[in-house]
């Protein structure tokens, strides 16, 4: 398959439910291509399972998610696997599974019926070795690992899969600061690679700092769309979350810092 | 090929060569043993054509078949177990305590005990598991083969179709209720040539599918979006895992009845000595063949010349196995 090819992810008045609650209506959005996309929002706010309808994991009660312009319950499952990769948050893998076992599922999509291990899988495999630098942790089993291991470990499963489009569900939640910035690190590594990356995150700094592009959801709408810089407003804070702040510049970085959160009365 | 992944084959390999060696062992005794004792050597040599004329009836003509039932039975059953329980993601999914032997064995006995249905007792397994199973299926909703709906769905089926055949053997002529015994306790004792047949032809089918989907099966044992994720068509392949299923287990109780545990120890022993994150196919076949016919020659040896249904040494005998793998601290085999 062409690397280099444009690959578009959009939704197209995408609207998604659960049974008979509806989560959200009438979506439209494009992904930028090779740049990271951040999707904020409150808990219960829809990221989620937007993110879920994108990676065609969730079926739309109407509308569309187009890839490269076709629908994308229209094509065959494995092809799409072959453009898109996800990171679920569920990721439980089978107890004793090690890290070398776990990157090469990645190239699943790849593999024929009874085809074997060939040299673009062990490219493939290697390249992902690389990415989540998990060379001295091929031979271990993933229940031994430390939240942080395990994480670029999946993500490094996903990047065997070579897709131009990834899409990561709280890749960070549940990880210290430090194993927080080694993944967000690694996707920025990996967006610089020329992939499209969507990823729910739930720290606005965060997402301020690692994202290229944010999409500030509520009630199952999408607030406001953007740059951080653009997105990531005292009003907007208050209109998510609630709650007052200030913001500042990252000296260093130049990205929106939250100072003085309190609670609006 | 990393040195990681030749390494963790062999441990399959190994376990798997372990296995058929036992396998062979048991073969080698059950054919040995009996009321007449024949020397190893001397089974050898009958099953060769050589040797003399009463060893060679005894070994050809009253044993084999019988042991050639009990591994394809064995094998059959062991290998329904492991699908169905990496389907469902859960270790109690297996045919046996989803109802699926209960419900073949309520068709079979139906059909001994004469009520009008023209079928042959095996065929009858045959269709009550498909029945079984589409049940539960139909029962446990959107969920499919996932969470406990399922199992629980089957475990109803299960006592329903037990109640059912005791109900019938209750209102028959002891003459008829006598010949649908076997099918009951799950014995090796009534088996007939075209059963065999047709559970060989049946094992052999669903193991060469099984082995085809081996790659697509594994990823089943990651979550639902994982799966999907990596291209998997969940759907179509849950309902070609639980057709081939019920095609294994139909087929094997046609020959032994509900013969219970083994759907469940074989491949619990086959995950515990294969490498991790595979589904152990082989080694649930050949740990499946290994336990059915050993239980099946002790049961056939130990009171002797009374003889004890297989289904009974393996309740004896598999209890305690089941209590020390679902008690013991590290429980590592499903996830």
């Amino acid at each position: 398959m062409n690397q280099n090819a444009v690959h578009t992810l959009a939704a197209e008045q995408l609207s998604l439910a659960h049974g008979k609650t509806v989560i959200s209506e009438g979506l439209d959005l494009t992904l930028p291509t090779s740049k990271v996309t951040a999707i904020v929002g409150p808990n219960g706010c829809g990221k989620s399972t937007l993110l879920n309808g994108l990676a065609r994991i969730h079926k739309p009660s109407a509308g569309s998610v187009l890839l490269n312009g076709r629908d994308i319950h229209t094509l065959p499952t494995r092809t799409v696997a072959q453009r898109l990769a996800l990171l679920p948050q569920d990721n439980t893998a089978p107890e004793g599974l090690t890290v070398s076992d776990l990157i090469r599922f990645g190239r699943q999509p790849h593999q024929g019926w009874l085809s074997a291990w060939n040299h673009d899988d062990q490219q493939a495999f290697e390249t992902a070795v690389t990415a989540g630098d998990l060379e001295d942790l091929l031979d271990r089993p993933l229940d031994t690992l430390s939240g942080g291991q395990r994480q670029r470990a999946w993500i490094a499963m996903a990047v065997a899969q070579q897709t131009p489009l990834l899409l990561l569900d709280e890749p960070t939640s549940a990880l210290d600061l430090g194993h927080q910035i080694e993944v967000f690190e690694l996707i920025r590594t990996l967006s610089g690679q020329g992939k499209t990356i969507a990823m729910v995150v739930h720290d606005l700094a965060s997402a301020s700092r690692y994202a290229d592009h944010m999409i500030a959801m509520k009630g199952g709408r999408v607030l406001r769309e953007g740059s951080p810089r653009q997105v990531v407003t005292p009003e907007l804070v208050r209109d998510l979350y609630g709650i007052h702040c200030d913001l500042i510049e990252d000296p260093a970085t130049g990205s929106p810092l939250l100072v003085n959160v309190r609670r609006a009365h | 090929m990393t040195r990681t992944a030749l390494f963790s084959n062999r441990r399959t390999v190994i376990a798997n060569t372990v296995l058929l060696l036992a396998m062979l062992t048991v073969v080698l005794a059950s054919l040995a043993m009996g009321t007449l004792h024949i020397p190893p050597d001397q089974v050898v040599h009958a099953l060769l054509g050589q040797g003399d004329p009463l060893t060679r009836m005894v070994v050809h003509d009253l044993r084999l078949q019988r042991s050639i039932a009990g591994l394809a039975s064995g094998a059959a059953l062991a290998v329904a177990g492991c699908v169905m329980q990496s389907l469902a993601r859960n270790r109690l999914a297996t045919p046996g305590i989803i109802g699926i032997d209960n419900a073949a064995t309520a068709f079979a006995v139906a059909s001994v005990v004469g009520t009008g249905i023209a079928l042959a007792p095996s065929t009858m397994a045959l269709v009550g598991a498909a029945t079984a199973t589409a049940l539960a299926f139909g029962l446990a909703g959107a969920n499919g083969t996932r969470g406990y709906r399922f199992i629980i769905a089957g475990l109803g089926i299960g006592a329903i179709a037990g109640a059912i055949t005791q109900l019938m053997l209750s209102q028959v002529a002891i003459d008829d209720a006598n010949a649908a015994y076997p099918w009951t306790v799950g014995s090796l004792n009534s088996r007939d040539r075209t059963s065999i047949l047709i559970l060989s032809a049946g094992l052999l089918t669903g193991y060469l599918c099984l082995q085809a989907l081996a790659r697509s099966l594994n990823a089943l044992q990651f979550s639902d979006p994982v799966a999907v994720a990596l291209g998997i068509r969940l759907r179509t392949l849950r309902v070609i895992g639980l057709s081939l299923s019920v095609l294994l287990t139909g087929c094997a109780v046609a020959v032994c009845g509900p013969v219970g545990l083994i759907a469940l120890i074989a491949p619990e022993l086959a995950r515990t000595v294969c490498r991790p994150g595979r589904m152990p196919i082989t080694a649930s076949a050949l740990a499946g063949a290994t336990l059915m016919l050993a239980a099946d020659t002790i049961g056939r040896t130990l009171f002797s010349p009374l003889e004890v249904p297989v289904g009974v040494i393996t309740a004896i005998l598999g209890s305690p196995y089941l209590l020390w793998i679902l008690l013991r601290p590290a429980n590592r085999s499903m996830r």
